[in-house]
């Protein structure tokens, strides 16, 4: 029987923090992504659910804070129609970056042509590269008729699910193609400090969190062969190379799958290639392609249903 | 005229103004034009593709010259030259660099912080000519923020845009639609009720 494990994120001082990476290595987790910062340390990490009490109390000896991370292990495109100084550096960066204090990956994308009522559109490539990640969050602006109208046409051919911030407070319902509405979160031309938007962005956070769990659930049904974070510590220890790549989390995990921030001409047989303890490679479990985010290497796991064999 | 005296947005969902209101008072602190606008009336309809701004302004500002700040003379002890005494160092990076590029480097000598010392062949006739040199033109630069405000105001997509800047008055339409005169009267409609300043108008 597979273990369940449980998204956490800790944050404590860079003393002594190796005890965590230690335990979490013996108890059978997965470190997603660490960011130290000066002397201090965040840990995105997956624990059994059995032993997160184990991790509470070394955390707590080591006065750390562990708090659930429901969105880790969720790549999540946010999606502004321009990157204009109507939409950036707030709001879109605001959401952003409240997206990632619950774990979530996010990428910022700025349309091309996005703007305005009659133009808007979304062109091949973008609606692509949306459709790499795991949940589309679009932010829109203040005005009803524009979002319930003719912003939709941004979510032509977007297959995953989609969520709309906006400022006026409407339902789901009212914005055709969307799976989630989430209102007070308009245009803002200022950080969002104050305490009805700072409870906007709580709503934000709680509900893409539901979404989450709703898309973990039908994944669930027919679940992907290796769990994501599994093929990411195999990478980490057949592919060294992906130890001396610079950019922010190098492997990004998706639901069903995983961004590798290696050139795909120069990698993509190396990490076809990789080997489970199962007897399997990966390629013959993933479909291994090249990314449209620059010329990384984009892995989607196949589903149990897909690979023809049990693991 | 007060600062910001009126301001009034409209849009045909109150809390759609209300929102816009708040967008504008942040365009108008970012760019630190609070004390220049004095009456404000915004209309803004989203279903027409159309916003339209009408400002009319505090008060016009006269170019800075070195005279305004500063006390010239040509008497320098064993040189030939003008000296400037400065009242204020508000204005000494852009006096300095005008300076250099009339009298080059070497001739532009500051031997304390509020005295500069110009060498030239002839210092009577400088004189007049360094007094009259602009340093700083406010209305110039309440201008090109005015223009930086309504590009940030309107809604982005909203590209075809009119500007009409005379006196202390500004109208500005945007839409993403043909310009239409009607929406350029109504824009000058509304600059006319604020100009008055016991306007009619009501905003919500």
């Amino acid at each position: 029987m597979s273990r369940v494990l449980e998204p956490y994120i800790y944050e404590g001082g860079i003393h002594k923090h190796g005890l965590i990476l230690e335990l979490l290595e013996d108890i059978g987790g997965y470190l997603v992504q660490k960011t130290p910062a000066a002397t201090e340390v965040t840990l995105i990490m997956f624990i059994p659910k059995e032993d997160v009490p184990l991790m509470e109390d070394l955390a707590g000896n080591l006065l750390g804070k562990l708090t659930k991370a429901p969105l880790t292990g969720v790549e999540i495109a946010v999606v502004s129609p321009t990157l204009a100084y109507h939409h950036l550096p707030h709001s879109a960066c605001d959401i952003a970056e409240h997206l990632r204090r619950d774990g979530a990956n996010t990428n910022m994308i700025g349309l091309a042509r996005g703007m305005g009522r009659r133009v808007a559109m979304l062109n091949d490539y973008e609606r692509k590269l949306i459709n790499e990640h795991d949940i589309a969050l679009y932010s829109f602006g203040i005005f009803r008729d524009c979002i319930m109208n003719k912003k939709t046409r941004l979510f032509e051919g977007i297959e995953i699910p989609v969520v709309v911030t906006g400022g006026p407070g409407l339902s789901t319902e009212d914005v055709p193609g969307a799976d989630l509405y989430i209102g007070n979160i308009g245009r803002i031309p200022h950080r969002m400090r104050k305490s009805e938007e700072l409870n906007a962005l709580d709503v934000m956070n709680k509900k893409v969190g539901e979404l989450v769990d709703r898309v973990r659930e039908d994944l669930s049904k027919d679940p992907p062969v290796f769990l994501a974070a599994r093929v990411m510590k195999e990478i980490q220890d057949q592919v060294p190379d992906i130890s001396n790549v610079l950019t922010p989390s190098p492997i990004t995990l998706q639901l069903n799958g995983l961004r590798v921030k290696l050139p795909y001409d120069q990698y993509h047989e190396k990490i076809e290639n990789i080997e489970f303890d199962e007897g399997f490679r990966l390629s013959e479990v993933a479909d291994i392609t090249p990314s449209m985010m620059k010329n990384y290497i984009l892995i989607k796991i196949k589903n149990k249903s897909d690979t023809g064999f049990p693991i | 005229m007060d600062v910001l005296e009126e301001f009034i947005v409209e849009s045909a969902i109150d809390s759609e103004a209300r929102s816009y209101r708040m967008i504008l008072e942040d365009i108008i602190s970012d760019l630190n034009l609070v004390n220049g606008i004095g009456r404000l009336y915004v209309s803004i309809r989203p279903e027409d593709s159309v916003f339209q701004m009408a400002i009319v302004l505090r008060k016009s500002f006269s170019p800075v010259k070195v005279s305004d700040f500063s006390t010239l003379d040509t008497t320098i002890s064993d040189e030939k030259g003008v000296l400037i005494k400065l009242d204020t160092e508000k204005y000494l990076p852009e006096l300095l660099g005008n300076l250099w590029e009339k009298y080059q480097r070497p001739n532009v000598l500051q031997p304390e912080r509020r005295t500069l010392k110009i060498l030239c062949d002839d210092p009577e006739s400088e004189i007049d000519v360094i007094a009259d040199m602009v340093v700083d033109d406010p209305q110039k630069t309440l201008q090109s923020k005015l223009a930086e405000m309504a590009i940030r105001a309107a809604p982005e997509g909203f590209r075809v845009r009119y500007h009409h800047f005379q006196d202390n008055h500004f109208i500005f339409v945007a839409s993403e639609e043909v310009m239409q005169d009607k929406w350029i009267e109504q824009a000058h409609e509304m600059l006319a009720k604020i100009i008055g300043g016991d306007s009619n108008v009501q905003g919500p």
